[in-house]
């Protein structure tokens, strides 16, 4: 198969599959989780100030006390890395592009060189990341297979798709088909891995917020 | 610097020169000894390397202006400038629209289409000993 | 060159010629020079050309090279023994030629194809004198030297290769595997694109050096984008959102317009077009990436690279699907759970981790 058709497979039947694959992987799951509700507590609910469901979405956006000086890569890695990925996946022409045959409204983007520099940020942030993964023996003896694997799901369509803008490596038709490819492949992945907190984080932080504010507890 | 700014900002080259003419004044001066020396006649295709116009004007600036200047009618005006150097000269190609086709630096006596060629000068005498006959 | 001089062209004007035509094939100046002695002295080595499931559009475009006194020159200078919408036989006459042409010059002649080859009916699709181009081909292809496959139709397999090819379309080197043949694609390909092609064989006795698709890579080397002169809007991100917008009209990069310049390979930014006045992008239309292998099947022509190439046809089933699973589980799921808690089940570790 050629480099061109190859593409043309990718932009075509490939996303066609990834997308379909993701949105019932994603609608599965959310109903699994969120229809099996919550065991009713039928204690007087407590009100203690700063103990709620809203609340501890917003506290657990910041690193709890210490564990900044103990972990920075962590958390400073990460909100860089996420917030890079936001900016490069929304805010970037092609991709609102995409965005728009997919939805049907568009938005304004940011010049291209903004986010190239958002892309380089990425890409370094998630590296760091990894290599404390790797040295930090605690996290190390943590990590599984999956760990692992979703970092380079993460990772790869960031720097295939830095590399297709830059023309780095490989003849562009085939790192944008390159990149298309590892686009799907994290989209396929998502709703099945841990990287489907993207849809649950503030769902979880809300219902431990909220079921331990009731006891009174502000976690 | 606003977001605005920032493709100007970042705009890394001086004066629109590349360096790359500086290379070409070095292979003029070569041929030219060349051709002083051995009477080996040199030709630089002006389009076949990467030079943005900042780098022509330098060029034509470097090298001046001669005595000579020189209109050819092929199929599209061509023309031909002789340098402030003797014997190094500038071509430029239009076609017949006007259009830029080709640029050269030729070096020699004269450039290589001015010249008159021997079989083109025994037809012409042919030609003239024939006008001449019917007069 | 006093043949040439019969025809209205002077040396003068021929030695320009080729030096422009070197120039733009990226050869050295020495080469223009030789060009022109050789294709002033060659002994006007046959050519035939035979045209299969095509529009004429390569003939059309080949006759654009230059100036006309140019072009006439090239079919003096070699012998066209064939061309249908050129030659002024017809008919019996005109199979004679052939016949003839390729008897005389067996192992020597240069074959240019321009059109598909169908392959569907055994080829009844497109006949010639009540032969089919396949038969025809095979039978010329014998005894040709080389073989140049003009147009993305015989290069590609080109527009009757679209889905969903009804015809059974396929490419002259999908048929011919025993021959040195160059591709020269496009829709149609540049007219100085493909007589520099032929002046470089008629000059040097070989083919240019060729890209794995077998194209020249003097005029196939670069893709588009990287000689675009609205590249520095693409790397700004200013892009064209309509046509004839305010973007359009300062000149910025067509890539939301669907410009597939990227990832074509043609010579179209640096050549150009009506003997150099203005291509595609300069007129403010994106690039169709007709020199490319089965462009007609890689989406609109008006859709970014970025979005989906088809319409993403199982998309809202397999949402409708997601949703129905998803229901379902939690049925079973919810089931468990009262089942579990009638029979007091404890939580354990291994559920945790679930």
């Amino acid at each position: 198969m050629g480099e061109m058709q190859f593409l043309t497979w990718v932009r075509g039947t490939g996303l066609n599959l990834a997308i379909s694959i993701f949105l019932l992987g994603v609608l599965v799951r959310l109903l699994e989780i969120y229809s099996l509700g919550r065991k009713k507590d039928l204690a007087e609910p407590r009100s203690v100030a700063g103990a709620s469901g809203m609340n501890t979405v917003f506290r657990r956006s910041i690193p709890a006390d210490g564990m900044l000086k103990n972990s920075p890569i962590t958390y400073i890695g990460g909100y860089v890395f996420h917030i890079g990925l936001a900016i490069i996946v929304f805010l970037f022409a092609p991709h609102i592009k995409f965005f728009q045959d997919l939805l049907g409204f568009s938005w304004p983007g940011l010049p291209s060189q903004a986010v190239d520099f958002a892309a380089v940020l990425t890409i370094v942030a998630m590296l760091l990341i990894l290599f404390d993964r790797i040295s930090k023996p605690v996290k190390r003896y943590l990590s599984t297979f999956q760990d692992w694997f979703t970092w380079a799901l993460t990772f790869l369509p960031v720097l295939t798709g830095w590399m297709a803008v830059q023309h780095l490596l490989l003849p562009y038709t085939t790192m944008l088909a390159l990149h298309i490819l590892t686009v799907e492949l994290l989209l396929v992945f998502l709703p099945f891995t841990k990287l489907f907190h993207a849809f649950t984080v503030f769902g979880s932080r809300w219902y431990n917020g909220t079921v331990n504010g009731h006891k009174g507890v502000a976690v | 610097m606003g977001l605005e700014n920032f493709a100007e900002a970042t705009d890394t080259t001086r004066d629109g020169l590349t360096g790359n003419a500086t290379a070409v004044l070095h292979e003029v001066a070569e041929l030219l000894v060349a051709l002083a020396e051995r009477g080996e006649t040199g030709v630089i295709d002006l389009g076949g390397m990467p030079l943005s116009s900042a780098d022509k004007a330098w060029l034509a600036e470097r090298l001046g202006q001669g005595e000579v200047e020189m209109t050819l009618n092929l199929d599209g005006a061509s023309e031909v400038r002789e340098t402030a150097f003797h014997g190094v000269w500038w071509l430029v190609h239009h076609n017949e629209k006007g259009v830029l086709t080709g640029e050269f630096i030729e070096t020699g006596t004269v450039p290589a289409l001015v010249s008159a060629h021997p079989d083109d000068i025994r037809q012409a005498a042919d030609k003239l000993g024939f006008l001449i006959d019917e007069l | 060159m006093a043949g040439l001089a019969q025809h209205g062209v002077s040396r003068r004007s021929f030695l320009k010629f080729c030096t422009t035509l070197a120039s733009a094939m990226a050869l050295p100046p020495a080469a223009g020079l030789a060009m022109a002695e050789a294709m002033a002295a060659a002994r006007r080595p046959s050519v035939i050309w035979l045209p299969f499931q095509e529009c004429t559009g390569c003939t059309e475009s080949i006759t654009r090279s230059h100036s006309p006194t140019i072009e006439s020159l090239i079919f003096n200078v070699i012998s066209l023994d064939y061309q249908e919408t050129l030659m002024a036989a017809a008919g019996h006459q005109a199979e004679e030629a052939l016949h003839q042409a390729i008897k005389d010059n067996f192992g020597k002649y240069l074959l240019i194809v321009d059109g598909s080859v169908p392959l569907g009916m055994d080829g009844a699709y497109s006949t010639i004198g009540g032969k089919s181009n396949l038969e025809t081909l095979k039978e010329v292809a014998k005894g040709a030297a080389a073989i140049v496959a003009m147009g993305s139709c015989a290069a590609f397999g080109g527009i009757p290769k679209a889905n969903p090819n009804p015809t059974g379309a396929v490419s002259v080197s999908d048929i011919i595997k025993d021959k040195p043949i160059v591709n020269i694609p496009g829709c149609p390909p540049i007219p100085v694109v493909m007589t520099g092609v032929l002046a470089h064989y008629l000059t040097f006795g070989s083919l240019p050096e060729l890209d794995k698709l077998g194209r020249p890579k003097a005029f196939y080397g670069e893709t588009i984008h990287d000689r675009c002169y609205r590249r520095a809007f693409y790397d700004q991100g200013k892009f064209a959102k309509t046509f004839d917008d305010e973007g359009a009209r300062n000149g910025w990069c067509l890539f939301e317009l669907g410009c597939k310049g990227p990832v074509t390979y043609n010579a179209c930014a640096t050549t150009k077009w009506n003997g150099g006045t203005s291509w595609p992008v300069e007129s403010g239309h994106g690039c169709l990436g007709c020199s490319e292998p089965d462009f007609w099947d890689a989406g609109s022509f008006y859709k970014a690279l970025s979005m989906p190439a088809n319409p993403l046809k199982t998309v809202a089933g397999a949402a409708v699907a997601g949703a129905a699973i998803g229901v379902a589980v939690s049925f079973v799921n919810r089931a468990k759970k009262s089942a579990a808690k009638a029979a007091h089940e404890t939580t354990t570790l291994p559920d945790l981790e679930k």
